[in-house]
């Protein structure tokens, strides 16, 4: 052993590398979700809480049984399921049943992530993935929603209510928003949706918190800025074009979330900077598309879902090289 | 002063604590050389020495006989008897032709048996007067890549060459012997470079260091005021960033353009020459010295005595006394030739000083941890990270597909192998050797895919 110890090893250059680690990398994502977790727990209590921890025990164990099954080496530490679980947690009404919840992130790790080839092969986000499963499955599950009760009170059929993007869809009024998240006009409404004291999936509400986190994630260095400001800023015009309210449509839905922690997803997302950036604008525009024409109230997940469909031929779109020099053209003959 | 650099590239650990400002210090006399007669890019020499010849010190041991335009010769760097000609172990991890000189311990001490050639001042002989003595005196680039000093020199008369650079940057992490050179032998770096702005025709020089060499500013300050050569020489300070000594990226930095993909420096109008390759051409002009010794450094955490130092061409690291180098043998992993982005790892100590052997880094098992490779997560680190703007990801992937004219689209042969991607990927993915594969399979390719050139006369007759 000490001579295997000694030898003194041939590799090609470089001989040293950077600490950073993919680990790392998903912790960092971890705890720019946090927050945005933590105030979800405090606004619905325990099933949220509840919501999160099965969703992160099912991917977790689904993703190790089935490693271990086709008789590859667990892939636990590497922390990658456990951000599926939190992510698809987070985009679930708290009320989901939690055998549905389960369900989800096996289908999530398993069918989304592991069939494609496990970590780094999948086409589309396991978490979006999830949630388009089982809204597909359950709808009438996935779309209950209940008022905020407290980390203390109990999600009953009394506190059902319809989100703000619902109110909005089923031909509401800001003045039906306001009512629901208990404001008397229209700068106080947004302020509210802005700190996110509303209906709505576990961790989408706060977009102030869920902008922290991103904040973290750019300073980290972990996320590029291009999908996300992309996304939003196409979701704002193109509603402002289709005529809904731009602001509204910001921070009353998953725009936000889907556009820090979903958009700029590693695998499911074009690697070239152009590309992050059409990837982005394309998700935008066709949340704000389905939000106005199609049947569903939120189109964040389809959105970014149809992009990453699309993702590799984006990544044709490469940067110019350095030296680039346009191709001469054939001298005609 | 303003500060230049590029866009992209790394910031990997400097580590230059150890043997920086230590002063160049000379190795006694070595008792046997190992030269290997090839140290240039180009058609390969022939040695002009037999085994039981008596050389000296300075005397041409190994030229192209065909004479290429790319040919460098190589001389004796001490004086004593051949006692071999054999293959041995070279710097770059390939077997080459070496002749093995065994001192002559009467003349080690004695510089009247150097075999020289005369003094010539490089600002009134002919430019071809000068190219040849710089050709004649063996002088490759010292930084690292080995390509023929003269070469550079002599563009084709529709390249208008406007600004020499001296190359002082030393990127690379470890090494300081640029640093030391600068320090101790400044006027002779500033002679160098006017030697060669003299040969280029052009008024305007720049002396390029990284920010964390800002104490050797002064020194060249003042050694520029006393040269009274009348040529316009500045120092510019560039951020301490990997890989900022790039040829492609000192250019970029300094003039803000971008030498054209497939081009050479010339195609943007620049020479650029490393410090220690100015300072052999000003000796070889002023004491007529051909390129015999060179300034290196060892260092690394296995390294006890971490210094610059300055060595005969040929001397045998394993040789070197306790007292110049001494190595921790438990602890030493790896031993590189170069620094450790873009250095070459050796097997073992039997392997000679080259004229490219910027220094020689001894690392630690802390130092160059071997990481297993895990599946890339496309985090996209490899592009930011890239000195090119090449997507080195991408260029992976259509690697392993087999598609190598896709590899080439994205930028593979505009790669410069700094390493920049292997070192930022999350995923340690040996990219860099990757792409060197890969450069051979297309180049093989291509190669294949043209036609013989007999083909296209047969065709027209």
């Amino acid at each position: 052993m000490a001579n295997t110890e000694r030898r003194v090893l041939l590799s090609s250059s470089p001989h040293f590398s950077s600490p950073e680690t993919a680990k790392r990398l998903m912790a960092n994502v971890l705890i720019a979700l946090a927050p945005a977790a933590a105030y979800g727990i405090a606004l619905f209590g325990l099933p949220a809480l509840l919501t999160i921890a099965v969703s992160v025990a099912a991917a977790l164990a689904s993703d190790a049984a089935f490693r271990l099954a086709i008789g590859q080496k667990p892939r636990v530490a590497d922390l990658s399921a456990a951000l599926t679980g939190v992510l698809l947690a987070l985009v679930l009404p708290p009320s989901t049943p939690l055998w549905m919840t389960a369900l989800g992130a096996v289908f999530a790790v398993v069918v989304a992530k592991e069939f494609f080839g496990g970590l780094g092969a999948n086409v589309f986000n396991p978490a979006l993935i999830g949630r388009a499963f089982l809204i597909m499955s359950f709808p009438a599950a996935i779309t209950t929603w209940h008022k905020t009760v407290g980390f203390a009170g109990a999600l009953t059929d009394a506190t059902t209510t319809a989100t703000p993007l619902n109110i909005i869809k089923l031909g509401g009024t800001m003045g039906d928003v306001a009512a629901s998240v208990g404001s008397s006009d229209y700068a106080s409404t947004l302020w509210t949706l802005f700190t996110g004291n509303r209906a709505g999936c576990i961790g989408e509400s706060s977009i102030l918190l869920i902008l922290a986190g991103g904040a973290f994630l750019l300073i980290t260095r972990t996320i590029d800025w291009r999908a996300p400001l992309a996304m939003i800023a196409t979701t704002f015009l193109a509603s402002w074009g289709f005529g809904m309210d731009p602001v509204f449509g910001i921070l009353s839905g998953g725009v936000v979330f889907g556009a820090v922690f979903m958009a700029t997803d590693y695998v499911s997302a074009p690697v070239t900077p152009t590309g992050k950036l059409l990837f982005g604008a394309g998700a935008g525009l066709v949340t704000a598309l389905i939000r106005k024409w199609g049947g569903y109230p939120e189109g964040v997940t389809y959105g970014i879902l149809m992009m990453n469909a699309i993702a590799p031929f984006l990544n044709r779109i490469v940067q110019k090289k350095y030296g680039w020099v346009a191709p001469k053209k054939e001298a005609a003959k | 002063m303003s500060i230049k650099t590029f866009k992209g590239g790394i910031h990997p650990p400097v580590r230059k604590e150890a043997s920086e400002g230590k002063a160049i210090e000379r190795i006694p006399a070595p008792k046997q050389v190992v030269i290997p007669i090839n140290q240039h890019f180009g058609a390969p020499n022939q040695s002009i020495v037999a085994v039981g010849d008596t050389v000296r010190r300075g005397q041409k041991i190994a030229e192209g006989k065909a004479g290429g335009p790319m040919t460098v010769p190589v001389h004796a760097s001490i004086t004593g008897t051949v006692k071999k000609i054999e293959v041995r172990a070279q710097s770059n991890n390939t077997d080459g032709i070496c002749v093995i000189i065994e001192t002559d311990p009467a003349a080690a001490e004695d510089s009247s048996s150097d075999a020289f050639m005369q003094p010539l001042d490089g600002f009134s002989c002919t430019k071809d007067e000068a190219l040849a003595r710089i050709r004649e005196a063996g002088i490759v680039g010292m930084g690292g890549a080995g390509f023929p000093a003269h070469v550079k020199l002599a563009p084709p008369p529709n390249k208008p060459i406007d600004l020499v650079i001296a190359n002082g940057a030393e990127c690379e992490p470890y090494l300081t012997i640029d640093e030391a050179t600068l320090d101790e032998e400044g006027p002779t770096v500033v002679e160098g470079l006017a030697i060669v702005m003299r040969i280029v025709g052009v008024k305007k020089g720049v002396i390029a260091i990284e920010e964390n060499k800002k104490g050797a500013v002064a020194g060249l300050n003042a050694a520029i005021a006393s040269s009274g050569r009348g040529y316009d020489i500045t120092v510019q300070l560039l951020k301490t960033k990997y890989p900022q000594g790039g040829e492609k990226m000192l250019i970029t930095a300094i003039t803000g353009k971008e030498v054209p993909s497939g081009g050479l420096p010339m195609d943007a109008g620049c020479v650029v020459q490393n410090v220690g390759t100015l300072k052999a051409i000003a000796e070889a002009f002023s004491e007529g010295k051909p390129l015999i010794e060179r300034g290196l450094t060892v260092t690394g955490g296995a390294c006890k005595t971490p210094k610059n130092i300055l060595a005969p061409i040929g001397t045998v690291i394993g040789d070197l006394p306790a007292e110049v180098l001494d190595l921790d043998r438990d602890t030493l992993r790896k031993i590189v030739f170069g620094g450790p982005m873009m250095g070459v790892a050796v097997p073992h100590l039997n392997i000679p000083v080259q004229k490219n052997t910027s220094g020689v880094t001894f690392m630690t098992a802390a130092e160059t941890v071997a990481k297993e490779e895990g599946p890339c997560i496309r985090c996209a680190r490899c592009l930011r990270g890239c000195s090119c703007r090449l997507s080195p990801v991408l260029m992976n992937n259509a690697l392993e597909s087999g598609d190598l004219e896709r590899a080439a689209d994205i930028g593979l042969l505009d790669c410069i192998e700094c390493g920049g991607c292997s070192y930022i990927c999350p995923s340690n993915i040996q990219l860099v050797q990757r792409f060197r594969v890969g450069k051979q399979l297309l180049r093989a390719k291509r190669a294949a895919a043209q036609p013989k050139p007999a083909a296209p006369a047969k065709a027209q007759a």
